[in-house]
Formats: C-alpha cells, sequence, structure tokens
C-alpha cells in the first residue's frame, strides 16, 4: 500500500472559494480525509461558476469546482437549521483540522468559533482565510480577484506603464493564500504533534498576497524607493516578438550571455558597447532596437532550445494547447487522467511536487452530498431512520 | 503568552541561490527553523548584486528581507575540507534545500544518494527549473522562463489577442511550493521517523498553483476564458478605472443588479437604473465599453481611497490600487500591526503572511553579512577548533554579474 503523508489526519473544509479549496485539495492529495461541507440543493457556491465542462451547466460539471476539489468528500448541511449546526459541532469533534474562507466568522456567527469549539476539543486546528484578515478596518471589506490584485500590490507594477495596472489573469492572490494556509496548516499540526494543542490559523490573503512584492516593499521600507510599472530592469529580459509568437530571451546566468555571439545575426549586440550589463541598461532602448530584428527573425522553440544549449534562461510563450503537449509534461507524468462519473474522463495536473516516499495522488471531485451515509453514518454514527429525518427535515 | 514558534528545533542548510529557494527556507525560519545559508564567496548570491564592497553585498533591502533569520557560512565545495565540513553539518540537520543545475549536486557528493547516507532521516529538496527527470532536466529558468512555457503568461494581456503581460517573478508561488514540500514531509516524519527526497519542478509547481482550472478548460472544452483584461468572466462591470491624482487608479467589481442599483445611488445616476442598457449582468456585459466611461467620470473626481471607502461602504468589492509607499502607510495594516522589526535594532520588515494563536513568526535578525556565522557554525555546531575558521578573503569575491 502507498504510503500517504498526511493519512489518519480528518478535515472539515467549509471553503467556498479558491483559497480555502486549493489548501484542502492539497491536504486531500497528500492523504488526508477532506469531507467538505456543502448547503443541501446548490452545494459549494464554485458549483454555480463557470466554465462548464461542455459548456453544459449544471451542479456537477463546473471546472473550477472540478479542479479545486479533488480526492474530497462531500456531505451536504444546512447550517440555517438548529440541527444542522449541531451536527457541524458532532463533525467538529471528530475532526483535527477546519477549513473555512467565507467572509470571516460564518462558523462563529452559529456559535461555533474556535474559542468555544477547543473548549470541548483542544487539539483542535481552526484555519480562518479571509480577504483582509479578521481584525482593522477592512475586515469587512468585500473583494473578489482583482481588488486582491490592487490592494496587495502587485498589479500597480503590472502592465504597461502608459495603460491602466493589470490585473493577473489567474487567481494570484487566492493561489498564494490557499498555499500559506496549507503551509500554516501544516505547522500547526506539526507542533500539535509535539505538544498536544491546537491553535487558530489567520490568513490575511492581502497580506499573503504582499510576499510577491517582498523585494520592492523592502526597498521602500529602508529606502524609501517605490517600485514603478513596465518591465524587468535588466537588459535583455523579457518577452520579445518572433516568427511564430513570443519569445523569453533572458541574459542570465550573466556569464554565459557574452559566448553566445552566435545566437543572433547582428554581432553588435555583443559588441564591446553594449558588453556590461550596466551598459546595456543605460542604452536599453538603442539595444533592444538591434534585438528585436534579430528575435524577430526566429521560431520561438528553436530560439529556447538554442539558448538553453548556450547555459542561457531562454523561454517562449507557450499556449495552453503547447503546455497540454509538452514533452516534458509528458515525460514526468505532470498530467494525470481522472475519470468523473458527470464529467468524464480528463487530463488534471497531477501532483505540484514529486516526494519519493509519500506521492500525490489524484482523484475525482465529489458528487454533491456523494459521502452523506459515509460520513454521517459511518463516522457519526447516525442510524438510517435518524438519516432519513435530517433530510426530510431539510438538514442535509 | 505565545508559545515557541512551530519549527523551533529544526535545522534546515539552504544551498539555494536567487530568490525562491531563499524565499523557501526564510519562510520556514520566520517561524523557527534556524537555518544556515550556505554562500559561494567566489559567486555571490544574485540578491548581493554586483558591487564587491561588504557595505553593499551586505546591504541590500532584497537581500536583508528574503534571508532573515538566517545564519551565513561560507564554503568552497571543491575543497575537500569544505565538503567535509558540509558532511558534518548535514549530520546535524534535518532538511537539505538546493536549485544547482543539473548534476552539481551528484558531481559535488551530495546527491540524494549519498547525502541520506550522510543522515539517515534527512529531507532533501530540489527545485530545479523543470525538474530532475526529462527532455529538459538540464535547462534552467528564472520567473520569466516559467511564466512564459508554463503556459500562465499566456493568460494575462490587455485585450483577447493582445501581447501577453508578465504578471512577475513567480519565484514566491514556488518558494511556498517548496515550503509547502518541506512541510508535508515533516508531518510524515514526525510520525514514522522516515525522511525523503522531494524533486521539486519549478515549471510545474507554479502551473498547480496558478492555472490547474484553466489547463482542465482546455482539456475539457478545447478553448480558454482568459485573457480578459481586467474584466471578470461573469460579472460586469469589473475594472481598474483613473481616479484623483497623479497615476492613481481604483477596481471595483459588481456582482448583482442590486449592486448595480447601489452603484448607481451612490454615484448619484438614478436613472441608470432604469437604463435598460445595464438593467441584467448580460446587458451591462454587452455595453461594458460604455459603462467604462461612464464609471470613469465618477472614480476621476475621488481619491482611490475616497472612493473605496464609498463603495465599500455599500457592499461593493472595490480596491485601491496601492503602490509600496502606500502600502507602507496603510491604516489598516498599521491597525493590524503588519510591520514588524528587527529584534535588536528596531530595522523595519514585513510582517508575517499568517499567524498563528499559540505561537507566534519572529525577526530575530536581518539577512546576514557574508560569512557572518562561520565561527558559530564550524566550532560551536560542529564542535571543530577555531584554527579551521578562516577569515574573509577579500580579494576571492566574485558576483553573479561577473563576466567569468
Amino acid at each position: 500500500m502507498t504510503k500517504r503523508a498526511l493519512s489518519g489526519l480528518r478535515i472539515i473544509d467549509l471553503s467556498q472559494g479558491i483559497a480555502g479549496s486549493y489548501c484542502t485539495k492539497l491536504l486531500s492529495g497528500f492523504g488526508a480525509d477532506v469531507i467538505k461541507v456543502e448547503r443541501p440543493g446548490t452545494g459549494d457556491r464554485m458549483r454555480a461558476l463557470g466554465p462548464f465542462c461542455r459548456n453544459e451547466e449544471g451542479l456537477e460539471t463546473s471546472i473550477p469546482f472540478l479542479w479545486f476539489n479533488t480526492g474530497k468528500k462531500s456531505v451536504t448541511l444546512n447550517f440555517e437549521t438548529e440541527k444542522g449546526v449541531e451536527l457541524l459541532k458532532r463533525l467538529s469533534e471528530v475532526a483535527d483540522v477546519i477549513v473555512e474562507d467565507v467572509s470571516p466568522g460564518i462558523t462563529s456567527s452559529r456559535g461555533l468559533n474556535y474559542e468555544v469549539l477547543r473548549k470541548t476539543h483542544p487539539g483542535l486546528i481552526m484555519t480562518s482565510i479571509s480577504p483582509f484578515g479578521l481584525t482593522g478596518p477592512y475586515s469587512n471589506y468585500n473583494a473578489e480577484e482583482i481588488e486582491l490584485n490592487a490592494l496587495s500590490g502587485g498589479m500597480y507594477m503590472t502592465g504597461d506603464p502608459q495603460k491602466a495596472p493589470l490585473a493577473a489573469g489567474p487567481a494570484l492572490y487566492q493561489y498564494t493564500a490557499g498555499q500559506h494556509a496549507y503551509i500554516a496548516t501544516l505547522m500547526a499540526l506539526f507542533q500539535r504533534g509535539s505538544r498536544g494543542e491546537g491553535q487558530q490559523v489567520d490568513v490575511s490573503t492581502q497580506e499573503s498576497g504582499l510576499e510577491h512584492i517582498e523585494i520592492t516593499l523592502s526597498y521602500q521600507l529602508q529606502q524609501k524607493k517605490n517600485g514603478k510599472r513596465g518591465g524587468h530592469l535588466f537588459v535583455p529580459w523579457g518577452t520579445y516578438e518572433c516568427r511564430d509568437g513570443y519569445a523569453t530571451v533572458i541574459s542570465m546566468p550573466y556569464r554565459h550571455w557574452h559566448r553566445s555571439a552566435d545566437l543572433f545575426e547582428d554581432p553588435r549586440l555583443f559588441g564591446k558597447k553594449y558588453a556590461g550589463l550596466r551598459d546595456r541598461m543605460a542604452l536599453r532602448e538603442e539595444y533592444e532596437e538591434i534585438l528585436k530584428p534579430c528575435v524577430k527573425a526566429r521560431g520561438k522553440r528553436e530560439l529556447f532550445h538554442e539558448g538553453q544549449a548556450r547555459n542561457l534562461a531562454f523561454g517562449y510563450v507557450a499556449g495552453i494547447d503547447e503546455v497540454l503537449g509538452s514533452p516534458q509534461h509528458r515525460e514526468r507524468g505532470f498530467f494525470e487522467e481522472v475519470d468523473h462519473p458527470v464529467a468524464g474522463k480528463h487530463q488534471y495536473c497531477g501532483a505540484p511536487f514529486k516526494m519519493s516516499e509519500t506521492p500525490w495522488q489524484t482523484a475525482s471531485a465529489p458528487l454533491l452530498g456523494e459521502h452523506n451515509a459515509d460520513v454521517y453514518g459511518g463516522v457519526l454514527g447516525c442510524s438510517p431512520e435518524e438519516m432519513q429525518q435530517l433530510a426530510d427535515g431539510g438538514v442535509i | 503568552m505565545k508559545k515557541s514558534p512551530p519549527l523551533k528545533g529544526i535545522r534546515i542548510i539552504d544551498l539555494s541561490h536567487s530568490w525562491a529557494g531563499p524565499h523557501c527556507a526564510r519562510l520556514l525560519g520566520d517561524f523557527g527553523a534556524e537555518v544556515i545559508k550556505v554562500e559561494y564567496v567566489k559567486r555571490l548570491c544574485l540578491l548581493r548584486g554586483a558591487c564587491k564592497q561588504a557595505a553593499v553585498y551586505n546591504a541590500h533591502p532584497g537581500w536583508l528581507q528574503v534571508n532573515r533569520n538566517k545564519y551565513s557560512i561560507t564554503l568552497d565545495l571543491k575543497v575537500e575540507k569544505d565538503r567535509d565540513i558540509l558532511r558534518d553539518l548535514i549530520k546535524v540537520s534535518d532538511v537539505l534545500i538546493e536549485n544547482s543545475r543539473f548534476g552539481v549536486m551528484e558531481k559535488l557528493g551530495f546527491g540524494y544518494t549519498d547525502a541520506v547516507k550522510i543522515k539517515k532521516d534527512l529531507i532533501m529538496l530540489s527545485m530545479a527549473a523543470f525538474g530532475k527527470t526529462g527532455p529538459y532536466a538540464s535547462y534552467s529558468g528564472y520567473g520569466a522562463v516559467f511564466e512564459s512555457v508554463g503556459g500562465i503568461q499566456s493568460l494575462t494581456a490587455y485585450e483577447k489577442n493582445g501581447k501577453p503581460v508578465r504578471i512577475k517573478e513567480l519565484d514566491v508561488t514556488n518558494g511556498l511550493a517548496g515550503a509547502s514540500a518541506v512541510m508535508t514531509a515533516l508531518v510524515h516524519r514526525q510520525k514514522t521517523g522516515e525522511g525523503q527526497y522531494i524533486d521539486l519542478s519549478q515549471l510545474e509547481a507554479a502551473t498547480h498553483g496558478l492555472i490547474g482550472e484553466h489547463l482542465l478548460e482546455f482539456a475539457m472544452n478545447g478553448t480558454s476564458m482568459l485573457p480578459l483584461g481586467n474584466r471578470h468572466r461573469t460579472f460586469a462591470p469589473q475594472g481598474c478605472y483613473r481616479s484623483l491624482g497623479d497615476d492613481k487608479w481604483i477596481t471595483l467589481t459588481i456582482r448583482t443588479d442590486e449592486e448595480w442599483r447601489s452603484f448607481c445611488d451612490v454615484t448619484s445616476h438614478p436613472e441608470w437604473k432604469s437604463d435598460a442598457r445595464f438593467a441584467t449582468r448580460e446587458a451591462r456585459t454587452r455595453n461594458h465599453d460604455l459603462l467604462d466611461v461612464m464609471i470613469e467620470e465618477w472614480t476621476g473626481r475621488h481619491t482611490h481611497l475616497q472612493a473605496m471607502q464609498i463603495l465599500q461602504g455599500m457592499g461593493i468589492p472595490s480596491g485601491a490600487v496601492l503602490d509600496a509607499e502606500e502600502i507602507r502607510n496603510s491604516v489598516h495594516l498599521k491597525e493590524r500591526a503588519y510591520f514588524m522589526n528587527e529584534e535588536d535594532s528596531g530595522m523595519l520588515f514585513m510582517g508575517m503572511p499568517f499567524t498563528l494563536s499559540g505561537s507566534e513568526g519572529r525577526i530575530s535578525r536581518r539577512g546576514p553579512e557574508l560569512g557572518r556565522d562561520n565561527e558559530y557554525v564550524i566550532c560551536e555546531l560542529l564542535g571543530r577548533s577555531k584554527k579551521e575558521v578562516r577569515p574573509m578573503q577579500e580579494d576571492q569575491i566574485g558576483t553573479a554579474y561577473d563576466p567569468e
């Protein structure tokens, strides 16, 4: 049997957003038993969000839901009922960790805050993710991903200086908060392992996101310098148009650059005038005017491989189709086939990193309420009659 | 009373350079691990800059931040005597982090198969650009490379077929994947006593931790909704609008018809509420360009902070686009006591990315001076004689920016 790093841990997943769901996806992939608690009838908020598999809108076809909930169990539970709250309390008593990311304290409004729960269950760990933290003047502020971009400082520096700041396409800040929540949860579990007591984790997505500009922000804190919008400081270091798309041309590691004069047609690029990085930075526009037609004449993959053959960290802008067909991904088995009863068989990203003894496993996302019997019957010991009552009463 | 930090008693050797690997070790150090950074005098880390004067390479703010809470020892692993010191250090450590070029660790005798012979339950994290196997195993990369080759960059642009824009470095994303790997391995070791090897491909980790759902969308439907510029795939309007002042901007997102009607009230345009062009989400999506002009007319009359306060007061998601100086002065962050001081000097630092109720992160020291802890490591940790601690040889110093 495969060893799992987090086997034996039970997680109650109350999250509805990307941050909490990515955190619990990681917990599940490394072996924890993650039970997602969803509203009866409509389920996790993410189930209503497209895009949908085959563009068929439905509870079981939301692509974000299918990705962020791999390997989890699903139970339904109505928080609005007294019985529901009682059931959630019973679930928390058999859990190691509760993860929540809905506006701070959905649980506390129902008398289920960490301080209450720990009295009967001192080992419990509660991971609370919110846009701006549980305290402070913005703690009740609402945010979608673009607002997190704005308030975490990255957006101001992204895009064209002549245009508006640009938000990242992917959900960068919610993912980052999810990663921090995972790390923090494991730190709490690690500490509990030695002293037996749990604790509450407070992840402010804004503060988590500030890490992305830690270098810029340090220059501000210590030298009052401000970051700007635009390209990289170094030359060349960026995306240039080429024959069939865009190439990433980087003059690093620096010591390999001047030995690569055979890379481009124009000998001036490696001439004395531009020999030092400082020379090129001082003459940025002039240098890029020489470089651009040289790159434009080349194919993106050809340039990628030729640069790398000279030890230079080149790249090219790959479309999503090209990523799915990447020979590197294929050879390393990065994509894994997952079979879902409604969506069918598809390729998903597998392990975020490869662990030699306790490998990652990918399993399909659950159907809404698929594990009610397993969890309420198997774990909490509810009788079939009791479960029928709960279902009839709209509790599950 | 706060208790001891969670990773107290864990010792980490940080052989990595640049940003992603050092960021990973920094976060673990913030929460109590003892991190020992091994530096090579003849080629200093990129973050120590291009200048060979100690007053400069020891003082770059980026260095002080990314390597805070770390000790520094200088070793030349091409020399057997120094390799022997590293072997001794591995014996008393828990985790080894590296991001060297393909084959370098093996050549030096510190590949995992060798390292695990030195310390049986060692956790070793390799953070190669493209991973340790596969046709690109020998290729190198920085954030710009993973972002482009990984498909991430293709999803960010001002408009559908516009030039792909970089989000910026992905070092933090990859550093966090590294810290996730180390924590997963530590939890397993605590339970079983078993160490392990982690092959982290920065290409894969960044892809997994940013665009998994977009790859799945393409695998399922053969299309991608991104890029969308500053707009939302479902909600409308959403955008980034000019506000009062030079290069000052504000974002807002209207998620529901109700929020739209609140927006009309707050901007003193009740007539928009009955305008069929904006009545539903679909209609607002169709007329987004027109809405952008109308919205900017209002935001342009307010500072970004005022506009945010007004809109958030109505429950509408809105964010002032803050620059670094505004973040430093943020009232919210101040009230949360986010920023921290170095314990002895009071030097100002960023705080913790998360807090734990029963323990705490710390900034016991800024990024170390080169070789500052040679004596601590060699004599105190390894019990060797003081004679083995060589004085710093300034003429040996080389930087990552030297031509050779």
